[in-house]
C-alpha cells in the first residue's frame, strides 16, 4: 500500500484544516445529504487517499442519483458528540486498532441505538487484521448481536443497482458480514477495501483494482451507491410495491 | 315522586259511621296486661286456698279479696272510652301516558298524543272519586303530568318503555294504585312485539294489580318508511360494511318499487354516493342489504334515504341519519419523497416500526439528469416508474392520509393531480406537507389547488426558501397543544437547529401555528414553521423544515434516547387521524339531536387548559353554513350547552380552548329518528297486554267500560276518654285493699 499513513492525530488535524465546519457547510436541504464521514477509534489509521475516497463516494452518489450528499470530508471521533451530527460513519484502516476506550465503547453503542449505521471497511484485507480487531471491539459495543451473512437476496443489492455481490478494490468473498439490530443492518463489515475502490489521486485512481478490470471498479461504485441509499432509504426496494418488478428484472439477468 | 292530578282528599265518603267500643290506657302493652292480670288471679287464689282452710268464718275476705282485684286491675289499666268515625275513601290509580316522539303521528281521530291525552282528562273527569295520578313514559323515568298545565307535557322520548314504567311504579314507596290505565298506540319497545304471553304476565303481574289499555289509534296512516336499519359488524375504513335495511308500506300505501340511497354527508363537498338499491316491499315489509365502503375513519354521518311514492303521510321518516364512528384497524399511509435524505429515512423507519400503520412509499431514487452509468436501465437497476396516475386517481381514496415530502409537483408531473389531491383532503383524507428546497412554494404549490388544503397560505414571487440557520419558537398554541405534548415533556422548550426553512405565509383562518420563525415574518406575524388546519372534512398540517429527523437523531436526541422524534410524529399522525388523545378537549351530544327540539352538547376542556371557550356548529355540505357561532362561558371543566333547535341534517361542531387546536364533533339531527320509524299502531298489543294483567283494553269512546276498584274503608277519626280519672281508680284501689287487709286480722288470716 502506497499512500501515505496518519496516525490518529494527525488525521484529525488534517482534515480540520480540510473540511469547512460541518454547521456552516450545510444549508437548506443539506442537513439531509449523506456523507461517507470517517470514525477515529482505537488505533486505527485512514491514508488520506481513503479519505479523498470518502469524499469521492459522496460526488458519486449525487452524479448518479437524486441524493443529495456531501462531498467535503469529515472525521469523527467516537467519544465525541459530533459522532451524533449525521447517522453514517465509515471506519476504515489497515493494522489492528487495538482496544477502544470505555467512552469510546459507550460512544459507538450509543450511535448504533440511537440509529446510527457503521461502515468497518478494512484497506488490506488480504492481510485481515483491521477487519478481525475491529469485529472484536464492536462485540464488546454490541455483545448481544454477533455478524451474519448478507446473502445477495438482502436489500443492500438493489437498493438502486442491481448487484450480485460486493465488491471493492479487491473482489473480496462474495457476501457481506453484518450486524442486524430489528431489521435494519447496522454494521457493515467489508472485506474489500471500498474506499480504496473509490480514491482518486490527481486524475487517475489512487490504487489499481484486484484482480482487475474497469468492470469492477464501477461494480465497487455501484456497490458504493447501493450501501448509500441503504443509508438513506433503509429496506425501501423491500416494499411490496417493488417486489414483481424486481422478481422480473432478476430472472430476465439470469 | 309528585302527586300531579287530584287532591289526595279526592274520593273520601264523608258519610261515615261511629263506632263506640272501650280500651285500655295507651302504654300498656298487651303481654303487661297478662302479666298483671296472671299475678292478680294468682293472687286471689291465694286468697281462696286460706280462707277454705281457715277454722274462722272468711267468707267476707274473699269477697273484699275479689272487689280489690278487680280495683287494682282498674287502677292498672285505667280503661277509657273510645268513639271512632270511619269512611270510606277513593282507590289511587295510575294513569301511564305514552310520551314517545311516535305519539305525534295522526290516527283515525287526529294526532294520537292528543287523543291520548284526551282520554287522560277524561279518566279524571269520570273517576272524581278515585285519586288519579297521570304519568308520562318514554325512555326515561316516569314523568308527573299535569294535564291542565301544557308546560309539563313537552318532554318526549324515543321509545315506549312499558316495562320500565311498571317497574318503577311499583316500587314507589306509599299508597300502592289499585289499577293502571295504560294510554297509548301499542306500539311499544318493551314489552317488545313478540313477548309471549307468560312472559307478560310476569313482568306486569309484579304490581299485583289489573292493568287496563286505552288504544289511541287501530289503523296505520299511508307511509312508507326505513323502519330499521341496522350494521352487520364494526364500520371500518376502506373495508366493506354491509347496512341492513327494513323498507315498509303501510297503511294501504302500495309501493312496487321504492328506491333507496346512502350517502356520506361531508362538509365543504356535496354527499358522496355510496349505495344504491331499489326495495319492493308491496304492502308490506322487505329487508335490503347494501354494501357500502367508508374510505374516512372517525365520526361519519350517513344518510339514508326512500323515495316515497306518492300519498305517502308521513316524510319524517323516509330518511334515516346515521351517525358512524368509522374504525381504521391501521392507518393506510401514502409516503411520497422527492429524493431521499436522512430526513426520509427517519420518517420510513418510524413509519416501518409503527405496527399501525399499513405503509406505500415512493421515493424518487434518479431524475432526469443523473447519470447512473448504465447501459440498460431496467437490467441495471432497481428501479421502478413512479405511478402517479394510478397513485392520485385510482388508488388515493384507499389512503387516510398522504405525505409530501421535499417533492417537487412540477418536475414529477403532480401537478395534473394537485385538484384531486385538494378534494381528497376536502373530503376527509389527511395530508402533511414536509420541508426541502422542492417543497411549497419551491414545489410549485403556490397558487395550486393543493395550496388551499394547506393551514398556510404559500407566497409567489419570493424565495422559496431561506437559507439561515435557527431554532423553531413555540407559539403559545403550540405549549398547550397535546399535539407536541410528548415532544415537550421529553425535551420542554428545546428544539434542534434547523438548517434553513421554506418560506411560507400566513396561517389561514381557523389554522393554528405551533412553531414559528424566531426571525422571519409573514405579513406581519411571525412566519409559520409548523401548522395544523382542516379543510372540509380533511386535516393538513405543513412543516416548514427538513431536519425534525435531528429530534431522532443527533446531539438533542441523544439526551431523549431519540423518543421525541417518535412523540413528534406520533402527535402529528394523531393528530391527522383524530385520534382523541391529542385533541384539546372532547365535545359530545347530550341525548338525540331531533330536528325542531333542543339540542344540548357537552364540552368538555382538557385538565389545566385556559382560554375563552367557544364552539362554531356549521351544517355539513357543499356551503359552508354556520348556525351557531360563540364564545361560552365556561362552567369548570365540564359545559353543558343548549345549542338550540336545528333543522334535520349532518352537523359539524368544533370547539376551541384558547389558542389550542379545534376539536370536533360531527353529529346528526334526525326529522323524526327512531321514534318515528314505525308509524303503525299496535292496538293487538294493548289487548294481549290487559288480558294478562286482568285488565281490559278499550278504545277512547270507551272509556266508561273500565272498571273502577272498589274504595277502601279508612278511620278518618278516633276519640277516646278515661272512664274515671287515674287518682280516683288508685284511691279506691287503696280503700279496697285496706278493707280487704282488715277483714282478713279479723278473720285470724295474716
Amino acid at each position: 500500500m502506497s499512500a501515505a499513513r496518519l496516525g490518529r492525530r494527525p488525521f484529525a488535524l488534517g482534515l480540520g484544516a480540510l473540511a469547512l465546519s460541518p454547521r456552516s457547510a450545510q444549508a437548506f436541504g443539506e442537513a439531509g445529504a449523506f456523507r461517507a464521514r470517517l470514525l477515529v477509534a482505537g488505533a486505527g489509521h485512514t491514508d488520506d487517499a481513503r479519505v479523498q475516497g470518502a469524499s469521492r463516494w459522496a460526488q458519486e452518489l449525487v452524479r448518479r442519483t437524486s441524493a443529495p450528499g456531501r462531498p467535503a470530508p469529515e472525521s469523527v471521533e467516537a467519544d465525541r458528540p459530533a459522532l451524533f451530527r449525521e447517522p453514517f460513519v465509515v471506519w476504515s484502516g489497515s493494522n489492528d486498532v487495538g482496544a477502544l476506550s470505555m467512552s469510546e465503547v459507550r460512544g459507538l453503542e450509543r450511535f448504533v441505538r440511537l440509529g446510527g449505521m457503521l461502515v468497518v471497511d478494512d484497506a488490506d484485507p488480504s492481510v485481515g487484521a483491521f477487519g478481525r480487531s475491529a469485529r472484536r471491539q464492536l462485540l464488546r459495543v454490541l455483545p448481544e448481536a454477533p455478524p451474519v451473512r448478507l446473502e445477495s437476496t438482502h436489500v443492500l443489492f438493489k437498493t438502486f443497482y442491481l448487484l450480485e455481490r460486493p465488491v471493492g478494490r479487491v473482489l473480496g468473498p462474495t457476501y457481506v458480514e453484518a450486524i442486524v439490530r430489528g431489521r435494519n443492518a447496522v454494521v457493515l463489515f467489508l472485506a474489500h477495501d471500498l474506499l480504496g475502490a473509490l480514491a482518486r489521486r490527481g486524475e487517475g485512481w489512487a490504487f489499481a483494482v484486484e484482480p482487475g478490470s474497469t468492470e469492477q471498479r464501477e461494480r465497487a461504485i455501484r456497490f458504493a451507491v447501493n450501501i448509500a441509499m441503504y443509508a438513506l432509504c433503509s429496506d425501501y426496494k423491500d416494499d411490496v410495491v417493488h417486489a414483481p418488478f424486481l422478481l422480473q428484472r432478476r430472472g430476465r439477468a439470469r | 315522586m309528585r302527586r300531579s292530578c287530584c287532591s289526595d282528599a279526592a274520593g273520601l265518603d264523608e258519610a261515615g259511621v261511629t263506632v263506640p267500643a272501650l280500651a285500655i290506657a295507651e302504654g300498656v302493652t298487651p303481654v303487661v296486661a297478662v302479666l298483671f292480670v296472671v299475678v292478680v288471679l294468682g293472687w286471689l287464689a291465694a286468697v281462696l286456698f286460706e280462707v277454705r282452710r281457715s277454722e274462722r268464718p272468711a267468707r267476707g275476705v274473699f269477697v273484699t279479696g275479689i272487689v280489690a282485684a278487680l280495683v287494682v286491675l282498674g287502677a292498672l289499666f285505667r280503661p277509657v272510652r273510645v268513639s271512632a268515625h270511619q269512611g270510606r275513601v277513593g282507590p289511587r290509580v295510575a294513569v301511564l301516558v305514552d310520551q314517545s316522539r311516535r305519539m305525534r303521528l295522526p290516527g283515525e281521530k287526529g294526532n294520537r298524543r292528543a287523543v291520548a291525552l284526551d282520554a287522560a282528562r277524561e279518566l279524571a273527569r269520570r273517576w272524581s272519586s278515585a285519586k288519579v295520578d297521570v304519568y308520562g313514559f318514554a325512555d326515561g323515568p316516569l314523568v308527573p303530568l299535569a294535564l291542565d298545565q301544557e308546560s309539563t307535557l313537552g318532554q318526549l322520548g324515543e321509545e315506549s318503555d312499558l316495562t320500565t314504567a311498571l317497574s318503577e311504579l311499583s316500587g314507589t314507596p306509599g299508597e300502592r294504585p289499585r289499577a293502571v290505565v295504560v294510554v297509548s298506540d301499542g306500539r311499544l319497545t318493551r314489552p317488545a312485539e313478540h313477548t309471549d304471553d307468560a312472559a307478560l304476565e310476569l313482568t306486569l303481574g309484579a304490581l299485583g294489580v289489573p292493568v287496563h289499555t286505552v288504544e289511541v289509534a287501530q289503523a296505520a296512516p299511508a307511509d312508507a318508511s326505513i323502519r330499521q336499519v341496522s350494521t352487520v359488524g364494526a364500520a371500518v375504513a376502506h373495508q366493506p360494511l354491509v347496512l341492513h335495511l327494513t323498507i315498509d308500506c303501510a297503511g294501504g300505501l302500495v309501493c312496487d318499487e321504492v328506491p333507496v340511497t346512502v350517502r356520506e354527508l361531508r362538509q365543504g363537498s356535496p354527499p358522496a354516493d355510496l349505495a344504491r338499491g331499489v326495495a319492493r316491499p308491496g304492502r308490506g315489509e322487505v329487508t335490503l342489504d347494501l354494501e357500502v365502503t367508508i374510505e374516512r375513519a372517525g365520526q361519519r354521518v350517513i344518510d339514508i334515504g326512500i323515495e316515497s311514492p306518492a300519498g305517502d303521510k308521513v316524510p319524517e321518516n323516509d330518511h334515516r341519519l346515521l351517525p358512524l364512528e368509522v374504525r381504521r384497524e391501521r392507518v393506510r399511509l401514502l409516503h411520497v419523497a422527492g429524493r431521499p435524505t436522512y430526513d426520509v429515512r427517519q420518517l420510513r423507519m418510524w413509519l416501518k416500526t409503527n405496527e399501525s400503520i399499513d405503509l406505500v412509499a415512493f421515493f424518487i431514487l434518479r431524475t432526469n439528469g443523473d447519470d447512473p452509468n448504465v447501459v440498460d436501465d431496467t437490467a441495471e437497476l432497481s428501479l421502478i416508474p413512479f405511478p402517479v396516475d394510478a397513485l392520485f386517481t385510482q388508488h388515493l381514496p384507499t389512503f387516510d392520509a398522504v405525505m409530501l415530502q421535499d417533492i417537487d409537483a412540477v418536475e414529477y408531473k403532480l401537478e395534473p393531480y394537485l385538484p384531486a389531491l385538494e378534494a381528497y383532503v376536502r373530503s376527509g383524507g389527511g395530508l402533511i406537507m414536509v420541508g426541502g428546497p422542492s417543497a411549497f412554494s419551491g414545489g410549485g404549490y403556490a397558487g395550486s389547488p393543493l395550496e388551499r388544503a394547506l393551514p398556510v397560505s404559500l407566497p409567489r414571487g419570493v424565495e422559496p426558501y431561506d437559507l439561515r440557520a435557527f431554532v423553531p419558537a413555540y407559539t403559545a398554541a403550540g405549549r398547550v397543544a397535546p399535539v407536541l405534548g410528548g415532544v415537550r415533556q421529553l425535551l420542554g422548550e428545546e428544539l434542534p437547529t434547523m438548517e434553513g426553512s421554506n418560506t411560507l405565509g400566513p396561517a389561514r383562518p381557523g389554522s393554528i401555528v405551533l412553531w414559528q420563525h424566531p426571525a422571519r415574518s409573514a405579513d406581519g406575524s411571525p412566519m409559520p414553521v409548523l401548522a395544523l388546519g382542516e379543510t372540509g372534512d380533511g386535516r393538513s398540517i405543513a412543516l416548514s423544515v427538513d431536519a425534525t429527523h435531528e429530534l431522532g437523531f443527533g446531539e438533542l436526541a441523544e439526551r431523549s434516547s431519540g423518543r421525541a422524534y417518535g412523540a413528534l410524529w406520533d402527535g402529528l399522525l394523531g393528530w391527522l387521524m383524530r385520534d382523541p388523545r391529542y385533541e384539546a378537549g372532547g365535545v359530545t351530544l347530550v341525548g338525540p339531536c331531533i330536528a325542531g327540539e333542543p339540542t344540548t352538547l357537552e364540552l368538555v376542556a382538557p385538565p389545566g387548559a385556559d382560554g375563552a371557550l367557544s364552539l362554531t356548529i356549521e351544517r355539513l355540505g357543499p356551503a359552508t353554513e354556520s348556525v351557531f357561532n360563540r364564545a361560552i362561558p365556561r362552567q369548570g371543566t365540564t359545559t353543558r350547552l343548549d345549542v338550540g333547535r336545528l333543522a334535520a341534517g349532518g352537523y359539524s361542531a368544533r370547539m376551541r380552548v384558547g389558542a389550542a387546536p379545534p376539536t370536533r364533533l360531527d353529529f346528526a339531527c334526525e326529522a323524526g329518528g327512531r321514534a318515528l320509524a314505525d308509524s303503525r299502531p299496535d292496538p293487538e298489543r294493548l289487548r294481549r297486554l290487559a288480558k294478562a294483567a286482568g285488565g281490559r283494553s278499550v278504545d277512547p269512546n270507551a272509556l266508561g267500560d273500565l272498571p273502577l276498584p272498589a274504595a277502601a274503608e279508612v278511620t278518618v277519626e278516633r276519640r277516646s276518654s278515661p272512664l274515671l280519672p287515674a287518682w280516683l281508680w288508685s284511691l279506691a284501689a287503696a280503700f279496697a285493699l285496706g278493707g280487704h287487709w282488715v277483714l282478713r286480722r279479723r278473720a285470724g288470716l295474716s
